[in-house]
């Protein structure tokens, strides 16, 4: 297959294009450091998005709307039990993966026990969790401990330490969708489940710990946000329900399940940052912004489905 | 001394409005339906209505003071809220409303119904409700008009606007507008939509400023300046004078800053009491008081000299307040007639 029928390559090829666009306007200095600032804010995307493509490619219907409450609630408890403390640092991560282990069995209970549909499911419980972190700190916005912030603010050569180990995240992902036994029945799954199940995969399963992996990523992601951007607050999810699966899209996995790819997350998530930036810099009225996003993120999707299928 | 006279002052008046109060409105219940709560402010606001008018029911100034919030900050569901509240029977109805126009057709019901009216904040524009307008407008024009007493010769300037398509955008960003072509040493260089969120923000800052020329100051709606002064921290560009929208985080920044390096700014924005004001306001319509139509919340400005004191009064990660009293609810409608 060459380079330009993979379906993650049209994110990338939209993100070069935006790049050179915002380089003409500003030069090459200011360019690169757009760069480096789409990597800090592109990193936070790609952990949910994770998350979200393999749900989404579990096939029609599921999708996870649980990702902001749940990055709401995880950071909000962590930062408060943490108390800018650094020696709870641990422990504060660990309450916050453990949040989000209980509302992915949430989640999964919800849909494979009370037989809801998945998007209504994770929808309706993530009233649940966004009230929860409501009554647990009414709003208040607790400081991160000093070496949270420094950490998730920190850099390597210009490079944001968090992309990196997101990176590293990212190739391992890879090798699990692709090379490992849960990886491939995700994929299965995805492509038909009732002959997956003939096959002898255990489809519950795999869609329990799909569910699982979702809610604890966007855990983990609302507990690095929050160290970055110094605490946590109420509405810090609030635009990851729709970005999550923006990205997946552009990304190039497919909606109706069944074909994902990691590559595509990053290719997506630097081009939707880039892209708000280089509109931002034009100087565009919010109106045109808004309808110059939504056609340019219909044409990529346009063009990388056509591709995808022949 | 001053001070001790006001407040004694404040007190004496107090017990006299209490005792003429009691006699009229004891009997009366007053709903607040709010279309929204997921953030500090709305938090503050919520929990400001629940001390002050909690200390009125236990006071006999009236008889309930309910708070009802709607889940999807969706107007249909507000509507839907109000005519619930219509039929529980409540005698006066103070509303946060989702849409100014959307919820008119149920404010008319509800005043059809013979229940008062009282929007705040959100107001709505039906004219058989009462409105305790915030001047948005001039919200954004005084911080440029702060800006020229800090900055003679001018320079440019970020903006960082609210949430598109949200009036209250409109009318803050349009003050700043205005106060910019009145003072021609200032240019906006570049606007970003920081949504009132500081990582929306920071975000946002990130982003553009790598393409902007030095920036002397930045004009802002409130939630959003904190983010942006970690913006320009991590680009590791000059700290330009951010004014601030009156957060926690943002006051307490901005006091590690003075104590460093003797930084100057101001901070504006609206008190989430407000929901008190309007409580107090729909208290006296009941009351049978003449009252307009049409009131003006005060801003509440922190200054330089200031910011202590409202520091020490904010609660950590919270919002500065203030709660209003009955003669408070007085002055600003003697103030409207």
């Amino acid at each position: 297959m060459s380079l330009l029928q993979k379906p993650w390559i049209w994110s990338w090829i939209g993100t070069l294009a935006v790049c050179l666009v915002i380089i003409g306007i500003s030069g090459l200095g200011a360019g690169t450091q757009v760069l480096s600032a789409a990597l800090s804010f592109g990193t936070f995307f790609v952990i949910v998005a994770i998350g979200q493509m393999f749900v989404v490619t579990l096939g029609p219907g599921n999708v996870d709307l649980s990702i902001p409450a749940c990055m709401t609630l995880a950071s909000t408890v962590a930062m408060k039990v943490m108390g800018g403390s650094s020696t709870m640092l641990l422990p504060g991560l660990l309450i916050a993966i453990a949040i989000g282990t209980i509302i992915g069995l949430l989640n999964f209970g919800l849909i494979r026990l009370l037989r809801i549909p998945p998007i209504i499911a994770t929808l309706s419980s993530s009233f649940l969790f966004q009230s929860t972190a409501i009554w647990y700190n009414r709003g208040l916005r607790v400081k991160p401990p000093e070496p949270l912030a420094d950490f998730a603010t920190a850099k390597l050569a210009g490079v944001p330490l968090l992309a990196i180990l997101v990176l590293v995240l990212t190739v391992i992902m890879h090798v699990i969708l692709h090379h490992s036994l849960f990886g491939r029945a995700v994929l299965a799954v995805g492509q038909n489940s009732r002959a997956a199940s003939l096959a002898g995969i255990k489809v519950e399963r795999t869609r329990l710990l799909t569910y699982l992996t979702s809610a604890v990523l966007a855990a983990i992601c609302g507990f690095f946000l929050a160290g970055f951007s110094g605490g946590a607050a109420l509405n810090m999810g609030e635009e990851y329900l729709l970005m999550s699966i923006a990205v997946v899209v552009i990304g190039g996995t497919s909606v109706a399940g069944g074909f994902a790819n990691l590559p595509g997350l990053w290719g997506a998530s630097l081009f939707m940052f880039l892209l708000v930036t280089m509109l931002n810099t034009l100087g565009l009225s919010a109106g045109i912004r808004l309808i110059l996003t939504g056609a340019i993120i219909v044409g990529v999707i346009a063009i990388s489905g056509r591709r995808g299928r022949t | 001394m001053m001070n001790k006279t006001i407040t004694l002052t404040g007190v004496a008046l107090a017990c006299l409005m209490g005792t003429t109060a009691i006699a009229d409105t004891a009997d009366k219940r007053i709903a607040l339906s709010n279309n929204y709560a997921g953030n500090s402010w709305r938090q503050a606001m919520l929990t400001s209505w629940e001390t002050v008018t909690g200390q009125a029911v236990a006071d006999g100034t009236v008889a309930a003071a309910d708070a009802f919030t709607t889940a999807e900050n969706q107007v249909t569901e507000q509507a839907a809220q109000i005519q619930n509240l219509i039929l529980q029977g409540y005698d006066a109805i103070v509303i946060n409303a989702a849409s100014p126009e959307g919820l008119n057709g149920a404010v008319k019901e509800a005043c059809d119904a013979g229940v008062v009216v009282v929007s705040f904040d959100g107001i709505v524009t039906e004219p058989c409700a009462w409105r305790i307008a915030v001047d948005f407008h001039e919200m954004g024009k005084v911080q440029v008009e702060y800006l020229a007493t800090r900055l003679p010769d001018g320079g440019d300037l970020l903006e960082i606007r609210g949430l598109a398509g949200v009036f209250v955008d409109d009318a803050i960003s349009g003050g700043i507008h205005e106060g910019v072509s009145e003072n021609s040493q200032f240019a906006i260089k570049g606007s970003v939509h920081g949504n009132w969120a500081q990582d929306v923000s920071q975000k946002a800052v990130a982003g553009i400023l790598p393409s902007l020329p030095e920036i002397k100051g930045v004009v802002t709606q409130g939630g959003d300046g904190y983010g942006a002064a970690q913006a320009f921290k991590a680009a590791g560009r000059d700290m330009p004078i951010i004014v601030m929208g009156n957060r926690q985080d943002e006051l307490a920044w901005w006091k590690e800053q003075k104590d460093a390096t003797d930084y100057q700014t101001m901070s504006v924005s609206i008190a989430p009491g407000v929901s008190t004001l309007a409580f107090w306001v729909a208290q006296q319509v009941l009351d049978g008081k003449d009252v307009p139509k049409d009131l003006t919340v005060p801003f509440l400005t922190i200054t330089q000299d200031t910011l202590e004191d409202n520091l020490a009064t904010t609660q950590e990660g919270g919002v500065a307040n203030v709660e209003y009293s009955l003669e408070d609810a007085q002055s600003v409608i003697n103030e409207a007639m």
